[in-house]
């Protein structure tokens, strides 16, 4: 068998690893998911560098990370050859392009070191950015928030034209085969995300780009693969050419990782095609088997140095300076003064204090893909720009259950801590509050208390008082007025999400009271 | 004509049909010469407590013939394990469905419409577990089956209704008694919330007419009450056990009206106290004095 062909294996079986990991990352019902969901993120050195960095704190399992930063610095890049799920799918979307050698390849691969530098530099300042640039972040993210719901949505209308449309025959097996979708690659209700529309605008602009060059975004953006290449510098494996090797440039046409032509390509390719530059190399054996000569092969050398990308010393001064001058601009926002903060801002229960929070929220949505009423939901900018993407509970769109905790279990770095079940009824998210103005029993004598109903603690933190009022017409009439006992409401906003006054409800959760800050509290 | 055809045609042609009022009682007395209107069954086993109670009125073979697709409507609206006495006993559900099987059921189908998240109140309620592994086909609700039906009552004209129930042979009801804020209890009729679409919550405006509504629409063949436990307080979805009290009850019933009466009496209240009984009595859909009725107590 051919290495090549062992590559692939390894890269298909990740990937599909990481597709299953992604579907079992939903509910069935028990509070537990009974499945390592979050293992590639664990795998990331690039999180848990930063984290650890940005937090000044060890946080959970790192074997994972260890392991492949040791494989790294002894194989190279194999992590983003063989295994990177967001590397294989720009490799199979590379196919799309056709195999040729660019004319004028970009060259751009300093560019994710610089951004690897920007991006260290902050996490030393305090402040994590790497997730929004993180690869398997990025994906994770981006598959969450954007491409399944857009699946499910695809495939839900395709079967609910068929069922709506009634056609013999057609329609009964339409259905089965939409069961058995159900079961296994379909979410259980359609999942609805705020911003779904621009991460995944995002997401596909990054996939676009290997139709200019194959792998743009792993030669020339990954922070990730800029890490993996440093760590790779002085790895054992290396590529050696023989004297056989004419220069012919067969070897180029599908490199991956753009390492053999690192030094600018066009007329020189011909002089460059025995330079090899193992920070750039993805270790995908691609420039073994064409080589008519047989020149090329891969295996343990110290002989032949491989070449040195140059970043340049002023880029990398460039680069440090804008990750020290990011860090200030990032945080001169009135939103850290006590009290000024968004009020909509409910964070996850478990979640912790804002800016320990933000240090270690690397914004993969693995906890919105998770919550089963689809209340989590990427923030904008109620965070600050430091908190794009992190999590939000918007109780309009889904309440925080109960007697769940899996937002805390999926979490990889620890921003919301996993909580047992006596804790989570213990978590104040918020506190909700009655707008008298829209209120059925308030404003307009009419019964109703559905909050009541739904308050799910235990007594209610809503109760309600019996008032005897006059109509128009001077009947009297008994009713039901409802009232939120503060010390008891957890902020869940079941009331907020089943309040029948649709829109602007008559009742609404703020972040007010959460548990996790000390100054943004009412009770005394 | 079956009751589902009846149905369907009455969905189709917009004109729900109901019997005039007052006919259903002399109905039930023609069924059987000294069959009882409510069994009463008390007992330390949920599932044979629920079959003697069945077999006071004559069996599982009165209610359902040979082939009929059968509905089971239990309530499992919360995310609460059955301790906690918010949702129906699973075992009494499953005896149901077993029940249902003997009688020559084709297919026993088990769903409610929950207020929590569905997979989790399946799950916790542990009806899911129980029910399928009496062979029922238990499933989620699925949004496409909600279809605006002409209920054609005093107060809702047309609401969204999950058409498997309409489209069923016969209807099994069971809910569980708790207390409830709005409604002050939720017994059998309240139950029907659980397979209304839209925004029910709306009803809460007017909740007593509404449910009699609904139970004069959906007509089921037998109303099983579950007071294996009630819920006392903190209703209707509880959350602590010094809630909950323990009566090892089922309670039997054809008529909507009398088994919600009989319930009331459960909390110490009087039947005339909750509004859908009283309406439900007044309107003709049943009858809600106790002591008219011939209720058949049993201590198994």
């Amino acid at each position: 068998m051919k290495l090549k062909n062992l590559r692939q294996f390894s890269q298909a079986l990740f990937f599909l690893l990481f597709l299953w990991l992604f579907l079992q990352t939903e509910s069935k019902g028990a509070n537990e998911l009974g499945y390592p969901v979050k293992i590639f993120l664990d795998a990331d050195p690039l999180i848990w560098l930063t984290t650890i960095l940005a937090s000044r704190s060890f946080y959970g399992v790192f074997a994972l990370a260890l392991t492949v930063i040791v494989a790294t610095a002894l194989l190279g890049r194999v992590f983003c050859g063989w295994i990177c799920p967001l590397g294989t799918l720009h490799h199979l979307v590379g196919k799309l392009k056709k195999r040729t050698v660019p004319k004028k390849a970009a060259g751009l691969h300093r560019i994710k070191y610089l951004l690897l530098i920007f991006i260290i530099v902050l996490a030393i300042l305090g402040v994590q950015l790497a997730g929004i640039f993180d690869p398997l972040s990025f994906l994770i993210r981006s598959l969450s928030l954007a491409v399944y719901p857009m699946f499910s949505y695809a495939l839900r209308s395709l079967f609910d034209g068929v069922y709506s449309s009634n056609i013999p025959y057609i329609t009964g097996s339409s259905e089965f085969v939409y069961g058995l979708l159900k079961k296994t690659v379909l979410p259980f209700s359609q999942p609805l995300f705020l911003q779904g529309i621009f991460v995944g605008l995002i997401f596909f602009l990054f996939l676009a780009l290997n139709l200019r060059e194959k792998r743009f975004w792993c030669k020339y953006l990954c922070p990730l693969g800029a890490l993996l290449g440093s760590l790779s510098r002085y790895a054992f494996i290396k590529r050696s050419v023989s004297e056989d090797c004419d220069g012919c440039g067969a070897c180029l046409r599908n490199c991956q990782g753009g390492a053999c032509f690192a030094g600018g390509p066009g007329g020189a390719i011909l002089d460059k095609v025995k330079e090899w530059e193992n920070t750039e190399c993805l270790m995908c054996l691609n420039c073994d088997d064409p080589c008519p000569k047989n020149a090329v092969s891969f295996g343990f050398s110290r002989k032949q140095e491989p070449a040195v990308l140059d970043l340049g010393k002023r880029r990398v001064l460039g680069s440090l300076l804008a990750g020290i001058a990011a860090a200030p601009l990032l945080r001169i926002t009135p939103l850290a003064k006590v009290g000024a903060a968004e009020p909509t801002l409910i964070r996850p229960p478990g979640a912790l204090a804002e800016g320990m929070f933000l240090k270690r929220c690397v914004k993969c949505g693995e906890c919105m893909k998770v919550c089963v009423t689809g209340g989590l939901q990427p923030t904008f900018l109620e965070a600050g720009l430091e908190g794009i993407w992190s999590p939000v509970l918007v109780p309009r769109i889904g309440y925080c259950e109960y007697r769940c905790t899996l937002c805390g279990q999926v979490c990889p770095t620890g921003a919301i801590r996993k909580l047992n079940l006596e804790e989570k009824a213990a978590t104040k998210i918020g506190l909700a509050m009655i707008d008298k103005g829209r209120c059925l029993p308030f404003a307009h004598n009419m019964s109703c208390i559905v909050c009541e109903e739904v308050c799910p603690t235990s007594p209610k933190a809503i109760w309600f008082e019996e008032v005897r009022l006059m109509d128009r017409h001077g009947k009297k009439t008994l009713l039901k007025q409802p009232h939120v006992d503060l010390s008891l409401c957890v902020g869940c906003g079941i009331c907020e999400t089943k309040c029948p006054v649709l829109g602007r409800p008559a009742i609404t959760v703020s972040n007010l009271g959460e548990s996790r800050s000390k100054d943004n509290q009412l009770l005394l | 004509m079956n009751r589902r055809d009846f149905l369907k045609n009455a969905v189709r042609s917009g004109a729900a049909l109901t019997l005039p009022l007052g006919i259903e009682p002399f109905l039930s007395i023609a069924g059987g010469a000294d069959r009882p209107d409510l069994a009463v069954v008390r007992g330390a086993s949920p599932a044979r407590v629920t079959s003697a109670a069945v077999n006071e009125l004559g069996g599982m073979r009165r209610f359902v013939s040979r082939g009929d697709i059968v509905v089971v409507k239990p309530n499992i609206g919360w995310d609460r394990t059955p301790e906690y006495a918010a949702n129906t006993n699973p075992e009494v559900v499953a005896e149901i469905v077993r029940l249902c099987y003997g009688a020559g059921a084709k297919q026993v189908k088990v769903f409610d419409h929950p207020v929590s998240d569905a997979r989790r109140t399946y799950k916790q309620s542990g009806i899911a577990v129980a029910a399928a592994a009496a062979g029922a086909q238990v499933s989620f609700i699925d949004e496409r089956k909600f279809k605006d039906m002409a209920i054609k009552g005093q107060l809702l004209k047309t609401w969204p209704i999950y058409t498997e129930i309409i489209e069923a042979d016969k209807v099994i009801n069971i809910p569980i008694a708790k207390v409830h804020g709005i409604a002050t209890l939720t017994l059998g009729m309240k139950n029907w919330m659980g397979i209304m679409g839209g925004s029910r919550g709306r009803i809460h405006q007017r909740i007593d007419e509404s449910l009699v509504d609904l139970a004069r629409f959906l007509k089921p063949s037998l109303v099983i009450l579950d007071a294996v436990r009630i819920l006392v307080d903190n209703g209707p979805q509880g959350g602590s056990l010094s809630d909950v009290r323990r009566l090892d009850t089922v309670i039997a019933g054809t008529d909507q009206v009398a088994v919600d009466a009989f319930g009331t009496t459960l909390f110490g209240m009087k039947p005339d106290t909750l509004g859908c009984v009283r309406i439900g009595h007044s309107t003709g859909l049943g009858n809600m004095n106790i002591s008219r009725l011939r209720i058949k107590r049993l201590t198994i």
